[in-house]
């Protein structure tokens, strides 16, 4: 076994691709009951930036400094800078078989823009910021894409009201990607095979309201439904066309980032940090889903503030670190502790417990690099994602605050392994740093020092 | 005078220059002045604080990263 093919698909969940839709997806069973396959869980947080780095660096989100898909400038209060290739300071999987003359074929893993050379060909990611950039190495390839894949999207805007048509571009987003992925499988040389697919998260946050009968916001729509089964079973049909085209010799990976699970609901953070006297604004009259950036914020009375996302990121006011900071460093730890308990303890809409996690980066990390809040904030344990707008009536809000969401991100991901030939049928949960060791295990390479994990049960039975 | 023209000329040893015309052989690089350009590009780039975006760039990564929730 030298060579390797991962299928990465961004945010694919046990819950839809083991259960679910299991019976709808012929190829993915087949190889999970002949190989080996079990739940991946993320990191920390469980986001695609910096999820996917992490997979292919084998490196924690404080080693490589990223923390989301946006890092704050300088200790600024709202100078943000956007995650590029450029921010990787560790080498990936193929940086390190490229030095053994291995050549690799990676397609948007992100963040890949701009694309840097690699011993093989690269396509950068959903945040290259449009077609009329340089988003290959090597450059000419981007013409032989666009002559040949002429409707090859990075993304979709995906909260659109058309829900009908945005299915509908999402499912043809990802049928051209995957059809340029076998093309490419068929006629480059390759040692390594990276593609990912961010179509699947992107059905998740617009339509799980269709396959969650749980789901607050549930819809009993047949078509949506249908659409969105079928769209999972094109992606089996296509994960099954790019298995055809491997032998023996090659382990297959089918990964994700992150899981998913129904979201409840949005918490306004910064109107709560309002509310508990830690965040002043020089006027109370706020237009609904203003954001920290709309409104003059009175820092010389604020001790904290914060982001949303699917998870908060928390900055306190600290003294001579932010530019009109009123935190005595001192006091910083009591701070902390104070603020961990508050957040603990907010409870949901109707007085319901929650199980909100609270953690400084220093405890989940051994290193803490590049910008890091001094919180991060998993509101009761992911399923009420953070707005960072405020302005609304409530802290609870049904809905996302930039449109319609019904999907936040889960701790675990999937992942299988298989390879032709071999009759395995063993579940193992895995962790995500699990992955780097494993592949470089597929490329005989061991001398890499400082990895978290470790190479996989499975490959004793894949071997 | 460089900064007049588009484009102009540097030496390099012919030996290197007929490495690198085998080398882009069958890849997307249709001369070796594309290559020399794309590696020089990207040693510069690696070499001093230019920006991976342009001001416009982020401008329509952000908007996109807002309408995908990840931005508020």
């Amino acid at each position: 076994m030298n060579k390797l093919l991962v299928i990465g698909l961004d945010c694919a969940a046990p819950s839809i691709m083991f259960e679910k839709l299991a019976d709808e997806l012929p190829n993915i069973s087949k190889m999970r009951s002949e190989g080996v396959w079990g739940k991946l869980r993320s990191c920390d947080p469980p986001i695609t930036v910096p999820a996917w780095m992490v997979m292919a660096t084998g490196r924690t989100p404080g080693e490589l400094g990223l923390y989301g898909f946006r890092s704050r400038e300088g200790n600024s209060y709202n100078k943000i800078k956007i995650p590029t290739s450029r921010d990787i300071k560790f080498d990936t999987i193929w940086d390190i078989i490229g030095k053994r003359n291995r050549r690799s074929v990676v397609i948007a893993v992100p963040p890949s823009y701009p694309p840097r050379p690699i011993t093989g060909i690269l396509v950068t990611d959903f945040l290259t910021p449009g077609k009329d950039k340089e988003f290959t190495y090597p450059p000419g390839l981007k013409n032989e894409i666009l002559s040949k894949y002429p409707d090859y999207e990075f993304d979709v805007k995906f909260r659109k009201p058309e829900k009908e048509k945005i299915i509908d571009e999402i499912h043809k987003m990802t049928e051209t990607r995957f059809k340029m992925a076998i093309d490419f499988m068929k006629n480059k040389p390759w040692d390594l095979f990276f593609f990912v697919e961010i179509g699947i998260d992107r059905i998740h946050h617009a339509f799980w309201r269709y396959i969650d009968e749980k789901h607050h916001l549930y819809e009993d729509n047949p078509l949506m439904r249908e659409k969105f089964v079928n769209y999972f079973k094109m992606v089996d049909k296509y994960v099954g066309e790019m298995v055809e085209q491997v032998d023996e010799d090659t382990l297959v990976m089918i990964v994700s980032d992150h899981g998913a699970k129904g979201m409840k609901g949005a918490f306004a953070i910064n109107q709560w940090l309002i509310k508990e006297g830690y965040l002043k604004l020089k006027s109370n009259n706020i237009k609904p889903g203003s954001s920290l950036d709309d409104v003059e914020v009175d820092w010389e009375n604020t001790k904290a503030w914060a982001w949303g996302g699917y998870y908060a990121r928390i900055f306190l006011n600290i003294k001579g670190r932010e530019e009109k900071g009123i935190i005595d460093p001192m006091d910083v730890r009591k701070e902390i502790e104070i603020l961990k308990e508050k957040l603990k303890s907010i409870k949901g809409p109707n007085g319901e417990e929650w199980d909100t996690k609270v953690f400084e980066p220093e405890e989940k990390y051994d290193v803490v690099n590049g910008d890091r809040s001094d919180l991060f904030v998993y509101f009761d344990d992911l399923s009420w994602r953070a707005a960072g707008t405020l302005g609304y009536e409530t802290m609870y809000l049904l809905e996302n605050d930039t449109g319609p969401d019904d999907a936040v991100h889960d701790y675990d991901g999937i992942y299988v392994l298989y390879r032709k030939g071999k009759k395995v049928g063993k579940t193992f949960n895995e962790t995500i740093y699990n992955v780097m060791p494993t592949m470089l295990d597929v490329f005989s390479v061991r001398k890499i020092t400082g990895l978290k994990g470790k190479v996989m049960e499975g490959m004793r039975y894949v071997k | 005078m460089a900064e007049d023209k588009k484009y102009t000329t540097v030496s390099i040893p012919t030996p290197l220059f007929e490495k690198i015309q085998k080398k882009i052989e069958g890849t997307g690089f249709t001369s070796v002045s594309d290559y020399v350009t794309f590696i020089l590009r990207e040693i510069l780039a690696h070499s001093n604080d230019q920006e991976a975006f342009t001001e416009e760039d982020e401008k329509r990564v952000k908007e996109r990263l807002k309408s995908l929730g990840y931005l508020d």
